[in-house]
């Protein structure tokens, strides 16, 4: 009535502007009814509560003491960069607010949700107190456990509905990290029917084809802002914050002006230019019974770094830049194919030669092998013929193509892969000579990752396992021959022998995300720390599909 | 004597058999597998159900509980250890490479916990009631009271951090070629074992040997007239020696097994840290092997220590010769 009034006492283009703004006003208000309200029996289906929940962690009190202000805050799923929206919705520290939507979805104040984690430390637990403390203050009960044995199938098994449910894992929360090389591995998960605590969205299904669709980042990008606004409304999960990665290094190490990035995976480090005090570098991550294959870990271990090569070299933040073992590339415009070209008198270091043929050996390998990084199994799998072959309908994969006289290989594509160079760049290639005969689900149980025999700039020449790996550098490295050897121990982030060894001086290199090796390490006059922002994102799954 | 052994031999194999099906057993009531051990959560999502199927028909899990306990069983009759599912790697050199790793850390403690703990235990019991026999009972109860990780991590800090004498762990490098290069590396993690043990043997023997002194044959020794350091030492402490070796014997087995927490703190590449992570793990032939060969150790001791006991003391015997 008041509308209607006010409507006929104004003139023409104002009434237009009025009908424009009621017309926007309701359209508001209706997706917000329609939104905002549980899809099934499960409360935490209501974007409120999911909202609330968010609101009610004060993370910035958390990072400054629990994490002792080594964290970034984190506003979606994405990292802080070129991808990031400038729009997303503030889920900042908000009691007031987060009680306030509760109140509105009518929250059952009697309910006590069920929080699970993986990480058996002691930050972690804390980390679990101190998120129950503020849920409590707005009225939510949470307890908090540590899941054991198959972690993978209690979080990650999706229902047999993917829009429905009900649930095919039993808890409300999680807490747990992606860790991601490629910006589309945040999203892809969460296509209907692949997704353990989301229900399906026509939607989001479309918006992640969009982000699959280009190997273009500027093309990308609109659509990530576009995604990342859609689930941060949505409130599916709660971004906690981002992990940074702390590289270490004693006096005795200096980069020669080489850059700093992503250690967790490879990258332009150039370490045979890198100079060592004393001719020893001493690290960590060395084998225990054997070496791990590298197409799983990409970077962790430092033999997947140093003793193997790959045809790309990405930046520190781990974006493409150029050559590594490849002479030139050329990724067709449409990104549906991709011809390296080999440098000229690459070797392995035992002395044969590394041709095309290893690195079609190594795609094929890596086609039928179970345990492979996730971006390089989208690559691989994406070749054309790669199904069939997989599945044992053909001998060879359609779509590898390659000429040994010309150090050519092509690589024809069935679907576009927009991180088919990210994985290049990061995925080693391994000698044919030595694990041609090798059964690929059983990679890993080749006598090869007792001695393993790469091209990269360190080879391995002496191995007492669980005591010490010794690397030598590598003469016909293409890269230059390093000044220095690397001594790696069976050590691990994480054990607890970190602090002691570096102590004692027996630690030149590494990295760490543990907050508190960094107060330990800074505190060492002969050893230094340097925080480095990685995609890494820490968050809290909400489980919206029904109770199983 | 015979007969005795011949019974305990009897009990010995149908031991073995019932414990490693126990332990089997315990395995398949734990959460998880290997191949679950293999996926991080964090990349789980990445893989798909017919991959993790495909990875557990490789090893072989999705065989039934007893199908595998059988197929491990009589591997391992005929010889077999079989093959560490992480790497693939045969069991029998991961054992080559660290049971003597242990045996050798074990073996040097023992050796300094028994020349120390006898020592102690004897001139404690010889000085009874002084003070320092008070000060040895008051480091003794210290020595078994206080967690030997607590005294490792001390002894890394003051004598590999501060004063920087001894290295803080790890058992080899590739600069040493001797045996004496490797001396250096021993030191701290066997005096550390060591100390846990000095404590109980001196307990022991001290209070062993206070028995023995109190006994009549030491008294009717020394209204001989022999000089006291003989009537103490080749009558008293031969006589005293007894419980104590039987406590020695026992000793051995347990630290191969009992040495876990100081080969962690040390890095030491030892049975017990391949045996912790075999567990985290999921890790089925190792944690086996592994678990069987303590068990062995154990009966094994037991049996050779009853049989020291009876050759030790003339007043034991055992069996119906």
């Amino acid at each position: 009535m008041l509308a209607s009034s006010v409507f006929y006492s104004i003139g023409g283009n104002m009434k237009k502007l009025y009908v424009v703004i009621v017309a926007v006003l309701a359209h508001l208000m209706f997706i917000s009814s329609a939104s905002a309200q549980p899809t099934n029996s499960n409360q935490l289906s209501d974007p409120r509560v999911r909202q609330a929940l968010c609101m009610a962690i004060d993370m910035k009190t958390i990072g400054e003491t629990l994490f002792e202000d080594q964290i970034i805050m984190a506003d979606s799923l994405l990292p802080n960069g070129p991808y990031k929206s400038p729009n997303l919705p503030d889920y900042s520290y908000n009691p007031e607010k987060a009680r306030q939507l509760l109140a509105e979805a009518n929250w059952d104040s009697n309910r006590e949700l069920d929080m699970v984690f993986y990480y058996g430390d002691q930050l972690t637990t804390d980390f679990m107190a101190a998120i129950q403390a503020y849920f409590a203050d707005v009225g939510v009960k949470m307890t908090y456990r540590l899941l054991q044995g198959d972690v993978g199938a209690q979080l990650n098994s999706v229902p047999e509905d993917g829009v429905n449910g009900p649930a095919a894992v039993d808890y409300d929360l999680g807490y747990g990290a992606r860790a991601a090389i490629a910006m589309q591995e945040y999203y892809n998960s969460f296509k209907t029917g692949l997704n353990p605590q989301t229900p399906g969205d026509p939607k989001m299904d479309a918006l992640i084809e969009k982000i699959n669709s280009s190997a273009d980042p500027e093309v990308l990008k609109p659509y990530f802002f576009e995604i990342q606004e859609y689930q941060m409304e949505k409130a599916n999960i709660c971004p906690l914050y981002y992990q940074k990665l702390f590289i270490y290094e004693s006096d005795k190490v200096s980069r020669n002006g080489e850059m700093y990035g992503n250690d967790q995976y490879n990258y332009d480090w150039k370490i045979e230019n890198w100079k060592v005090d004393g001719g020893v570098l001493q690290t960590n991550t060395g084998p225990i019974e054997f070496f791990e294959q590298p197409w799983y870990n990409l970077g962790i271990w430092i033999h997947s770094k140093v003793v193997f090569d790959r045809l790309l070299v990405a930046d520190g933040g781990l974006v493409p830049t150029g050559c590594s073992a490849c002479e030139s590339y050329d990724l067709a415009p449409d990104g549906m194919s991709l011809t390296f070209k080999l440098r000229d008198g690459l070797t392995w270091h035992d002395g044969d030669d590394f041709t095309v043929e290893d690195v079609a050996w190594s795609i094929r390998t890596a086609i039928k092998a179970p345990r492979i990084h996730s971006v390089v199994v989208n690559t691989v799998n994406s070749i054309k013929g790669a199904e069939a072959f997989k599945n044992g309908s053909t001998d060879d994969v359609a779509g590898i193509k390659y000429s040994i006289a010309d150090r050519t290989i092509t690589l024809e594509m069935a679907t576009l892969d927009p991180n088919i160079l990210t994985t290049f760049s990061q995925f080693a290639i391994l000698p044919k000579h030595k694990l041609g005969d090798v059964d690929p689900n059983q990679l890993q149980q080749s006598d090869f990752w007792q001695m393993p025999v790469g091209s990269g700039p360190f080879k391995v020449t002496e191995v007492k396992m669980n005591d010490f790996a010794k690397l030598v550098p590598f003469d016909n490295y293409h890269g230059g021959k390093a000044g220095f050897d690397i001594i790696a121990y069976p050590s691990f982030d994480g054990d607890g022998n970190l602090i002691k060894n570096a102590a004692a001086g027996k630690m030149d290199y590494g990295f760490t995300k543990n907050v508190a090796d960094v107060a330990a390490l800074d505190a060492m006059a002969n050893m230094s720390t340097k925080a480095v922002d990685i995609p890494y994102t820490r968050m809290m799954w909400i489980m919206q599909y029904p109770k199983p | 004597m015979t007969t005795y052994i011949i019974q305990r031999l009897f009990i010995f194999f149908p031991m073995l058999l019932a414990i490693s099906f126990l332990v089997y057993g315990g395995l398949e009531l734990s959460p998880g597998d290997a191949v679950s051990h293999m996926i991080s959560p964090e990349l789980a999502l990445s893989i798909t159900a017919e991959q993790l199927e495909a990875m557990r028909e490789a090893y072989g899990l999705n065989k039934s509980f007893l199908t595998r306990y059988w197929i491990w069983l009589t591997s391992m009759v005929q010889g077999d250890m079989g093959y560490s599912m992480a790497g693939g790697v045969a069991i029998s050199e991961i054992m080559a490479k660290t049971v003597p790793a242990t045996l050798e850390l074990s073996l040097v403690a023992l050796f300094f916990s028994t020349i120390i703990g006898c020592s102690l235990g004897v001139l404690s019991a010889l000085k009874r009631g002084s003070a320092t026999d008070n000060s040895l009972t008051v480091a003794g109860m210290a020595g078994v009271s206080i967690p030997e990780f607590f005294f490792g991590l001390v002894a890394i800090l003051l004598f590999a951090i501060e004063l920087q004498w001894l290295p803080v762990g790890g058992r080899l490098l590739p600069s040493y070629e001797t045996v004496w290069d490797r001396i250096p590396n021993i030191v701290l993690p066997s005096l550390v074992l060591a100390l846990m043990m000095t404590a109980g043997a001196m307990r022991y023997a001290r209070s062993s040997m206070l028995d023995v002194l109190a006994r009549e044959f030491i008294t009717t020794a020394r209204s001989k007239g022999m000089p006291e350091w003989r009537v103490n030492l080749l009558h008293g402490f031969r006589v005293a020696l007894t419980p104590v070796v039987v406590l020695i014997g026992f000793r051995l087995p347990l630290l191969i097994g009992g040495s876990t927490i100081i080969e962690q703190v040390y890095q030491w590449p030892g049975i017990g840290n391949m045996f912790i992570r075999s567990v985290r793990g999921s890790d089925y032939p190792l944690v086996m092997t592994i678990s069987l060969m303590y068990v062995f150790v154990v009966l094994t001791a037991s049996l050779i220590i009853d049989v020291l006991t009876a050759l030790i003391d003339p007043r034991v015997r055992l069996g119906k010769e």
